[in-house]
């Protein structure tokens, strides 16, 4: 498929790829530490917005367990590694089996019965999650957490500053171009239509309940790989982080953005990740009340989010329609 | 040559209500069968019940000889029965030609594994364009790329044809494709079902309109309160005293 868009260039979507890659990451070098770390939590959230895009989004599904799989992620890696002392390998296709395993036996029940029920479900995730790592005594190191850990090294390689924010630029552009190859075959098709009409989408062939955990695990995986990621961004790990705000404002990234496009997920995420940085010396802590608007503000006038601006801007120049 | 399609005492009850009750037809491959009965016959349950959206309360219904009774839609579909329904549901979030693709969704071979790993495109590519061919064969051909909230009545009427037909069906269920358009569009749809038929395709046709119907039925089932009240070829249809009775009697009370 050709590219629409006039500004993109006519290049292969591996050459892309890679020109995005370098750039992401070649950006790492030239910024200090405290940028480079507030750099790698951004790439972090785009990456989480655009697997919660791909569930809600595309596949609509409403879901507030995101952050409770990445947080399945990080405590597992952390765990394999310096408790059971599991080799890196080994400990990473755990973690990523782990969350095979939870995603599953949270969609297949709770697919069978109506949408509601799935937000119900993941909603209990997260908070359970939270309480299970709050009492999880030595295991998961309770309130306080896992710390005093460094990432080992990997096949030899010490990776280290802007090298470790290579891989998570990495992350960001493999988890971009495997959502835009499965959104654009059938799947994609399929996960759509069964957001817009399950029983037109079943009377067409698709496995309604099927479609959906698939969705809900792929994209539950990449998460929990992203919390991976994250544990050795901080070097510790503790409850916080992984709580039901955090699923939130995933949510209302994806919505500002523009739900079911990808380029929204990514401009959501952005947005929403600086706006504090941006907003607290005018208004403290009140910028929760700025994202409260701004939500509102994109489900009353522009349901499609920025993206949908920008949509509407490129039409008048272009004037046909695009998806 | 046996049937495609076989239904044999076919029931279905809504709490006290026989919505289908003890119904037997059958369809053959090229054959258009025409379904007719007054508002609430149940015309609309026996499509649902053979596509597997309503679970019947007894009777059995055989595809290509095998029983599918019982079995999900999306299984029913993939043996290759597509329908429509009788008010337009398109995936609004989609184009035209994506929608089309969707009824093409039980053709595609590619697993996710070969999708991730970008070796699909061909096949991708491939059923694009037979999807764009049935765009244009129903007539929608400048509207490909269009979002379907922008279609007209009619072109959505259309657009359920052209989904159906994506699936590459051997049975085919129509319920009431001509309700709503103008004579220029039941013109062209009676077009669009002759040349499907011609392609042995079998095609099961629920309409009220008899003058669409009759001339292009090749047998008409005539369904009053659930029951089959008569059927056969369209001119003995016509003049059969149960039918004027029932169907046209509930239609003069109007
Ligand atoms: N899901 C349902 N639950 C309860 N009753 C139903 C249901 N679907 C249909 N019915 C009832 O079954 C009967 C047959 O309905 P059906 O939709 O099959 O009629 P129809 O012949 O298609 O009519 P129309 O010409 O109005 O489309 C009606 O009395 C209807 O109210
Ligand atoms: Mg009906």
């Amino acid at each position: 498929m050709k590219s629409e868009n006039p500004l993109a260039l006519r290049a292969t979507p591996l050459i892309r790829g890679a020109g995005a890659f370098i750039v992401l990451a070649g950006a790492a070098f030239f910024m200090g530490d405290y940028h480079n770390d507030v750099y790698r939590k951004l790439l972090l959230w785009v990456t989480l917005a655009l697997g919660y895009n791909f569930l809600f989004g595309v596949c609509g599904q409403v879901a507030f367990s995101h952050f409770a799989f990445y947080g399945i992620g990080a405590y597992s890696i952390v765990i394999f590694l310096f408790q059971l002392h599991l080799p890196f390998p080994l400990a990473a296709i755990c973690g990523i089996a782990l969350c095979i395993a939870f995603a599953l036996a949270v969609a297949i029940p709770s697919t069978r019965l109506e949408g509601f029920y799935l937000a119900l479900v993941t909603l209990a995730l997260g908070q359970l999650f939270i309480v299970v790592l709050n009492e999880g005594g030595t295991v998961t190191g309770g309130t306080g957490g896992i710390a005093n850990y460094r990432l080992p090294e990997i096949y030899g390689l010490r990776l280290r500053g802007p090298w470790y924010t290579a891989v998570i630029a990495l992350l960001v552009v493999a988890t971009y171009a495997v959502l835009v190859r499965l959104d654009r075959s059938w799947f994609g098709r399929a996960c759509r239509a069964v957001r817009d009409n399950p029983e037109a989408a079943a009377a067409m062939g698709v496995d309604v309940a099927r479609t959906k955990v698939i969705a809900f695990t792929l994209t539950s995986v990449l998460a929990g790989i992203g919390g991976m990621v994250y544990a050795f961004v901080d070097n510790t790990v503790n409850p916080p982080i992984f709580g039901i705000e955090n699923a939130f404002l995933l949510l209302f990234m994806v919505i500002v953005g523009g739900a079911g496009r990808h380029a929204g997920a990514v401009i959501g995420a952005v947005l929403l990740f600086l706006l504090p940085f941006w907003l607290s010396p005018l208004v403290g802590h009140h910028h929760a009340l700025v994202f409260g608007v701004l939500v509102v503000a994109a489900i009353l006038l522009e349901p499609r989010g920025l993206i949908g601006i920008y949509d509407r801007v490129a039409d008048r120049y272009k004037g046909s329609p695009s998806r | 040559m046996s049937a495609l399609l076989e239904v044999r005492g076919l029931t279905k009850r809504f709490g006290g209500l026989t919505a289908v009750h003890d119904l037997d037809f059958e369809v053959r491959e090229g054959e258009i069968l025409g379904v007719i009965g007054p508002n609430g016959a149940g015309k609309s349950t026996t499509f649902n019940l053979i596509a597997g959206t309503y679970a019947a309360t007894a009777g059995d219904v055989r595809f290509a000889g095998e029983p599918i009774l019982g079995l999900a839609p999306h299984r029913i579909a993939a043996r290759g029965v597509m329908r429509t329904f009788q008010h337009n549901r398109p995936f609004a979030g989609m184009p035209v030609i994506d929608n089309v693709l969707v009824g093409a969704h039980t053709r595609f071979g590619a697993t996710l594994w070969s999708v991730v790993l970008g070796r699909s495109r061909a096949e991708e590519a491939r059923r694009r364009e037979r999807a764009a061919e049935l765009v244009q064969f129903v007539g929608l051909g400048e509207l490909a790329r269009a979002d379907v909230t922008t279609l007209s009545f009619g072109q959505g009427r259309l657009l359920e044809i052209a989904r159906a037909l994506a699936g590459e069906p051997r049975l085919i269920l129509f319920d009431e494709p001509a309700a709503g358009l103008t004579a220029a569009e039941c013109a062209r749809l009676a077009e669009i079902i002759r040349g499907i038929a011609a392609r042995s395709i079998a095609v099961l046709l629920i309409e009220h309109d008899m003058h669409f119907l009759l001339p292009l039925a090749h047998r008409v089932v005539v369904l009053n309160f659930g029951a089959k009240i008569a059927d056969g070829l369209p001119a003995e249809v016509r003049t059969h005293p149960a039918v004027m009775d029932a169907y046209l009697g509930s239609h003069a009370a109007h």
